[in-house]
Formats: C-alpha cells, structure tokens, sequence
C-alpha cells in the first residue's frame, strides 16, 4: 500500500516541479540583489525592468529588446516584469517608491505625464518631477488612415463631404484621441469619437467599415496601408515619417496639430550619478547595435534617443500646447 | 486554388529541426497551461528573445504550439482541481469536475484531448480552405454584433446553470455588476474603485474564476471533511469507452464548428464558442438534467470548441493584421522582429511563414494526442494524493497563479475574497458558473453596446436594422421566450404518461 501511494506522489512532485520551474523563470526577477547602488560598483545584481503595460504591446516590446541589450551591455540579468494597470499609472507609483538604486528601472510613455493628467483628478496624476529620466528612446507617431471604399484622400475631403465623421480611437486619453478631436475641431468638422480598446480593435473597426476613420500607432496600421486596404490622411509629427514618407502632416495641410507618443528610460528620483551614467553608457551601446536598429524598423519606431533635459523640455512643451488647445477649442477628453 | 505552397509547406514543417520546435512549443504550453495565471501570453513574453536567433518559420512554429499546447493542459487542471486557467474552459468545470468525482476523471480527460484533436484539426483544414474567405466575415462584426453577441450569451449562461434558475440569474447580475469595476473606457470616470489604482483597469478574469471555483472548493471540503470521512476520489477507467465516445460524437461535430466560426471573431470568439456549443448540446439532450452532474457530451463541446477556437483565432492575425488576443498579439510582436509584417500581404510575401505555422498546427495536434495519451494516465493519479496534501498545493497553485497575471500582491488578496464568496455562495445554493461567465461577457456588452450608440449617433434601432445584430437579436427573443412556447406546445398533445417523458423531452427541443 504504502508504495502505490508514493508513486503517485512522486510523479505529482514531478509535475508541480515542472510547473514550478517556469513560474520562477517567470518570477525570477522579483528578488533583486539591491545590495549595490551607492558609490559602489554597479551593477553587482540583476536589473529589474517593469513595464506599466501587458506583455506584447509597443512599450513591453520596446522594454524588451532594450533590457536585453542593456543586460549584454552590463553582463547581468534583466528580467521584464508586466505591471498592468491604470495605464501605467500603477507601475509608475511602484517604481516612484523603489530604492533609487538603479536595480528597478522602468521605460514609460509620454502620454502618462502629456494627456493622462487631462482626464483624472490632480492627485491621481503621475509627475515626471517624480522620476530620474536616463535617457530619450524613440518615438511612436499616429496615423489617421480610412479605408479604400471611402474615397477620402485628405482631411479636406473630410470636410467637403459635410457629414458627420465617426471616428475610432485607440481609447480615452490617448494621443490618437487628442488628435483626432483637436484636427476635426479646427477643421469645423462634425464628428463623434468612438473609443475601442486598444489598436487592434480600432483597425478592426475601420476595415469592416463601423467608422469613418481611426486614428493609430503607424505599426497598427502600416500593413494594411501598404496593401492599400486603407489610405492614410495625415501623420500628426512635426515632419513628415520615413515609413510613410507620402503621407503629409497634419500641419501642412493647414492643421496646427501635433501629438506624439515617445518613450524614455526612467529611474527612481535620487539615483546616484553613477548609475546612471552606467545605464546611459549601456543604453548607448544598446541603441547603436543592428539588431536594435532594425527592430526599430520593423516596428515603425523613429528613434529619439536624446538626453534627460530634452526629454523634459519636450513633455513640459507637449503638456501646455495640449492643455492649451484643448481650452482654445473647449474639448474636454472626458466628454 | 494552387495547392503547391500548401505542399511545401508541409516539406518546411517535416524538416526535423521544426519538428523539434514544434514538440518544445507544445510541452511547454501543455505544462504552462496546467498552472493557471501563467498563460501562453506570459510564457511566450519571456521566450521571445530566445527566437531572435532562430529562423522565422521555426520560432513561430514553436510559438503557436506554446498557444494550443496550454489550450490542451488548461482542460486538466480544470477537470481535476476544478480550476479553469482561462475563460473558455470555465463551461469545461461543471461536467468535467463531476465525472472526476465519479471517478471518470480519466474519460473527461480522454474525451477532452480526443474533443481538441478533432476540433484543432477541423478548424486547421477550414483555416488552409476557407481563411481569406472567413477573414471578410469577421470584418462584418462591429460593436453592434458583439453586443447582440454577448446579450445571448448572458442569456445562454442563464439556461446552462443546473439549479435553481432565479439563483443562476441573480448570480449572473452579480457578475455584470462586478464587470463595471474599473475606470470607465468611455469617459475616464471611477467605478467602485474606492480610489484604489488597483482597481483602475477593473478586476482580472483570472483571481475571480481561481477563487470562486477553486479556492471555494477547497474551503467547502474542509468543512465536509469534519463531518464526515472524506475518502480519496475513486480512480476508474482511464480511457473513455466506446459508449462514452458514441455519445460524444456528435457534440464533437457541432462544437469543432461552433468553435471554427466563433473563433474568427477577434474579442470574446473563444467564450462565446465554449458557452453555445454547451448550451446548443444540452438544448439537444434526451436528458438535459444529466448536464452538470457529469455528462460526457458537457466535457466534448466546450472543449472541441475551445480549441476549434484557438486554432481559427490565427485568421485574423495571418489575412488581417489583427491580433484577436494577447497572445496573438505576442505572436505578431515575434514576427515583427523577424521582419514580417502580419497582414493582408503575408501569404503572397511569405508564403512558407504562412503555409508553415498552419501546417504545423496539424503536426502539433496530432502530437499532442500522442502524448495526452500516457499523460492521462499520469495527471488522474493526482487525484490518489490525500485531500489533506492536495489541498494546500492546489491553494499554491491558485495564490500564484492569480500573482503571475499581473505580479501584484493585490490580486493574492482578490482571490481569497472571491474564494471566500464562493464558499458563502455555494452555502446558498448559488453556482459560481453563471457569475463568472456574465462577468467575462458584461464587459464585452456594455463596451460594444456604447461604442454601437455612437456609431449610430444615439438611435437604438439600429440594433435592428443591421442584419447580423438584427438577427442575433431574434435569436435572444426566441431562445428567451421558448419556455413559454414550450408550455404552450405540449397541450396540443395528449398529456405524456410518466414513463413516456423522454420521448416527449426528445421531440420539443
């Protein structure tokens, strides 16, 4: 009896182990060596990267090949853990309350600190003041596309067809919103927003033909462009983007709208300059390898890899024109 | 149609170092999909720097085997432990969990794994026939088909449930209300979060199916445990019999068909399958009362449409560009670093990436009957293990299950206050099935049902006259008002003699 019992028992043990193994990969990085820092070597343990968003969209992607060549660059291990939640907000009030000792880094998106503080209270909004920025990554700019049947070509055509334009957005509080909503607005087109979540379903909504236009992430949507399923009507960046270098901005076609999306790297308020210096050096390297380069690429990502004050000086100057145009227009994201 | 890229194809998929990744891809997913919180989207995060360096064909090749693989080992924990990894395997409790109490856990996993096999493979061969054709039909389901979509779901979870039915609809209504947590997509606004950041993006399929079903579960044991000698649960036959699969069959049919064209549906296609290829079974039942007490055909549907499901899921991803998922959405992140774009160009681009993930789909199902086989064997033994040792490695798996989602303590915490709710719940009566499922679909309807009002510039009708909604919502009022047509039927009919209710069942439905 007593063997037919520890058979079983084993090959359960077996199972969980096997279960149980993957789950510490999965995990492996929540125990951090945080005894470095200071003036001491760096780093001496593995660099936690966390992303403020799940696992498979553009900022856990970007996180991704930048913590892996980071982690090539510094010869330690830099595991990326998922935190979910209030658009990131969540990750960043974690990564606010960490050491500052360069063990526990995050990338974050512009639009956290830009447009997200336009649609909650005060209090809930995340202040870059709060974080140590290392250094600018790239840029992620958004297109207004339709689809082929519309016979759209312009934002003017929108205009001159006098109906009311329903428009998808990747969602509340997202530059694809504040874009679309300030370009219709100084245009004196009607229209409606529809928010989906997210990109895919926003493109989804667009090909089937449920709305008029969507605005995007160019990498959502650039496939489909180039198949000619959908035609692009303006990129909302300062100039034109090499990956669509036909399709015109928003401001040469009268449009004095310019939102974009940008990611940099951020660390704990108080990081010693050391480390700093270190990841800045590690991130370099990062961004000069191919392969980075080339995913750069093939995401659709124009690289902004500029300093600390740069990156600052963009987000105070995207904050005041947003908030600016917004009052100008009487938008409200909210609405 | 020019069949030869379909044959090279399958000349990439046999060669042996893709065989290899293919047999990695679905070990891994089986094992992952055991432990429920770690999906395939998670383990595929961390696995995607290791396919940088191998080619395209194979990386992705291993990929899609770590998403049907964890199709196939979610159904086991689900069976055995009475814990559904994701929401389409929520159905697969309620008659799988029984016949593992009968001791017929070995004939729910058989039939579950032979259900996926059939059900994998008939939805590959409609994915290599019928893709670009079905991709454009995906295309016709807007906000206002979804919405119309969700509402018959809710309808159906109400009929499925085996109770008491005014019970099933209030726990249904308490899963809707649970739905609206979180911030509000449209305008921003806080629901119920009590000004917790935790609760912005509302609450996680997962720690509310791992607490109501499985941590409940084992809180109620404890306590019949004092009450009366608890004896480890019989290990029967390991196989199902021939009879069992006699009576599979045909739910096998209809739910690898269900599962098909439900799964091309980016967003809640895999849900909606499982749900009605249960409800349309037990709607056909000579005996619907023997559903929920251990039906095999209640273990066949939902998961031949499950995996039906996850296979069709590809078609949106391969001929549009659009990621039904997370996971799929990983899948498409892998094959951007490797320099192809999904989209309406990949076939003609990359006919080899995508004639060989499909191909490899047939190789993987057929291995993993293979090795479902033997492995039937093995997991039902887990059942041998005493409750008291059992127990606490399944609260293990529960508590860090719902911690890997999304590496918050907070959810721990979530887990124990719905396993605490679903001991109270079953205390009462209440089945746990109809709250989850209104949960997971409540969502879906209010999003759909105001992105559809703003489509229509705030004009309801338009449910109606849009022919697929407009259709859909028929459905719901027939299926809605059917127990009153019912009534009315059968008294047309001379009264049934109590030994002739069976065939009095057999013609009304």
């Amino acid at each position: 009896m007593p063997r037919s019992r520890t058979i079983p028992r084993r090959v359960l043990m077996g199972v969980l182990g096997a279960t149980a193994a993957i789950t510490l990969t999965a995990c492996g990085g929540v125990k951090t060596t945080s005894s470095g820092g200071g003036d001491g070597e760096y780093p001496t343990g593995n660099i936690e990267f966390s992303v403020g968003a799940s696992a498979g969209g553009s900022t856990d992607l970007i996180t991704r090949a930048l913590a892996q060549g980071i982690g090539k660059e510094l010869g330690v291990s830099t595991p990326v853990i998922n935190k979910p939640g209030a658009n990131g907000a969540l990750n960043a009030k974690e990564l606010q309350a960490a050491k500052p000792d360069g063990y526990k880094i995050a990338v974050q998106n512009a639009s956290l600190f830009t447009i997200t503080p336009l649609t909650v209270t005060p209090e809930e909004a995340t202040k870059i003041e709060d974080f140590d920025v290392i250094t600018g990554i790239s840029r992620d700019d958004y297109v207004m596309a339709t689809s082929a049947q519309s016979g759209y070509k312009s934002i003017d055509d929108l205009k001159k067809s006098g109906k009311t334009i329903r428009y998808g957005t990747t969602g509340v509080g997202t530059g694809a919103q504040l874009a679309s909503a300030l370009t219709f607005k100084s245009a004196g087109i009607e229209s409606t927003a529809v928010p989906f979540d997210g990109g895919a379903p926003a493109l989804t909504a667009l090909l089937g033909n449920q709305v008029d236009v969507s605005t995007m992430q160019i990498g959502e949507g650039i496939e489909n462009i180039k198949a000619g399923k959908l035609v692009p009507l303006a990129v909302f960046s300062a100039e034109r983007i090499p990956y669509l270098p036909d399709v015109k901005t928003a401001k040469e076609q009268g449009y004095e709208v310019e939102v974009t999306q940008y990611r940099f790297l951020t660390a704990p308020k108080g990081t010693p300059e050391n480390v700093k210096t270190r990841l800045l050096d590690a991130a370099k390297k990062t961004f000069a390898t191919p392969e980075y380069k080339q995913f750069n690429e093939q995401n659709s990502l124009t690289p902004m890899e500029v300093s600390p004050d740069e990156v600052l000086k963009a987000l105070q100057t995207d904050t005041a024109t947003y908030k600016e145009q917004l009052n100008e227009f009487g938008i409200s994201l909210t609405g | 149609m020019d069949i030869s890229p379909i044959l090279n194809g399958f000349g990439v998929v046999l060669e042996p170092t893709n065989l290899l990744y293919c047999l990695v891809g679905v070990i891994i997913g089986m094992l992952i999909g055991v432990l429920p919180g770690l999906g395939p989207g998670a383990t595929i995060a961390i696995l995607l720097p290791i396919t940088y360096g191998i080619d395209p064909v194979s990386a992705i090749i291993m990929l899609a085997g770590i998403f049907y693989g964890a199709q196939y080992g979610g159904t086991i924990t689900s069976v055995l432990l009475r814990l559904p990894g994701e929401a389409s395997s929520v159905v697969t409790v309620f008659d799988g969990f029984a016949l593992a109490r009968q001791g017929r856990a070995g004939t729910a996993l058989g039939i579950a794994a032979i259900g996926s096999f059939v059900g994998g493979t008939v939805s590959i061969i409609g994915l290599t026939v019928l893709a670009p054709v079905v991709a454009g039909f995906a295309l016709d389901f807007g906000p206002p088909e979804y919405a119309a979509l969700g509402i018959l779901g809710v309808l159906l979870v109400s009929a499925i449930g085996n109770g008491n039915r005014l019970k099933a609809v209030i726990a249904a209504c308490v899963g809707l209300l649970i739905a609206t947590v979180g911030r509000d997509t449209f305008t921003g606004a806080e629901r119920f979060t009590f000004g917790s950041l935790n609760l912005a993006e509302g609450i996680d399929f997962i720690p509310i199916a791992m607490g109501l079903f499985g941590l409940s579960e084992i809180l109620y044991n404890i306590e019949e445990r004092h009450n009366q000698v608890h004896s480890p649960a019989k290990v029967g036959n390991v196989w199902p019999s021939r009879k069992d699969l006699g009576q599979a069959k045909g739910a096998i049919g209809r739910g690898s068909l269900i599962g098909f064209l439900l799964g091309v549906l980016p967003g809640g296609g895999a849900v909606l399958s499982s749900l009605a290829a249960y409800a349309v079974e037990k709607r056909r039942a000579k005996q619907p009362e023997r559903f929920g007490r251990g039906a095999v055909e209640g273990v066949a549907a939902p998961e031949t449409a499950n995996n039906a499901a996850a296979t069709s899921s590809f078609i949106p991803l391969l001929t549009l560009g659009i990621p039904a998922n997370a996971t799929m959405a990983l899948i498409f992140g892998a094959l951007l670093i490797q320099g192809i774009q999904p989209g309406p160009q990949l076939v003609t681009e990359h006919p080899d990436v995508f004639w060989g993930v499909i191909n490899s789909m047939y190789i993987g199902n057929i291995l993993l009957l293979i090795m479902s086989i033997p492995m039937v064997g093995v997991f039902v033994r887990i059942l041998r293990v005493r409750p008291a040792i059992l127990a606490p490695i399944t609260v293990l798996i529960t508590l860090l299950g719902a911690y890997t989602v999304r590496n918050q303590v907070y959810d721990i915490f979530l887990v124990i206050g719905f396993g605490v709710l679903g001991y109270l719940m079953k205390k009462f009566g209440f089945e746990p099935g109809p709250l989850v499922l209104a949960f997971v679909l409540g969502s879906m309807i209010e999003s759909s049902a105001r992105q559809s009002l703003l489509i229509f510039g705030g004009d309801p009708t338009g449910f109606l006259t849009r022919p697929i909604s407009g259709t859909v919502l028929a459905v719901v009022v027939i299926v809605a008002a059917w127990p009153l047509i019912r009534k009315a039927l059968p008294r047309k009919k001379p009264a049934a003699v109590p030994g002739d209710s069976d065939r009095v069942e057999e013609k009304t439905p």
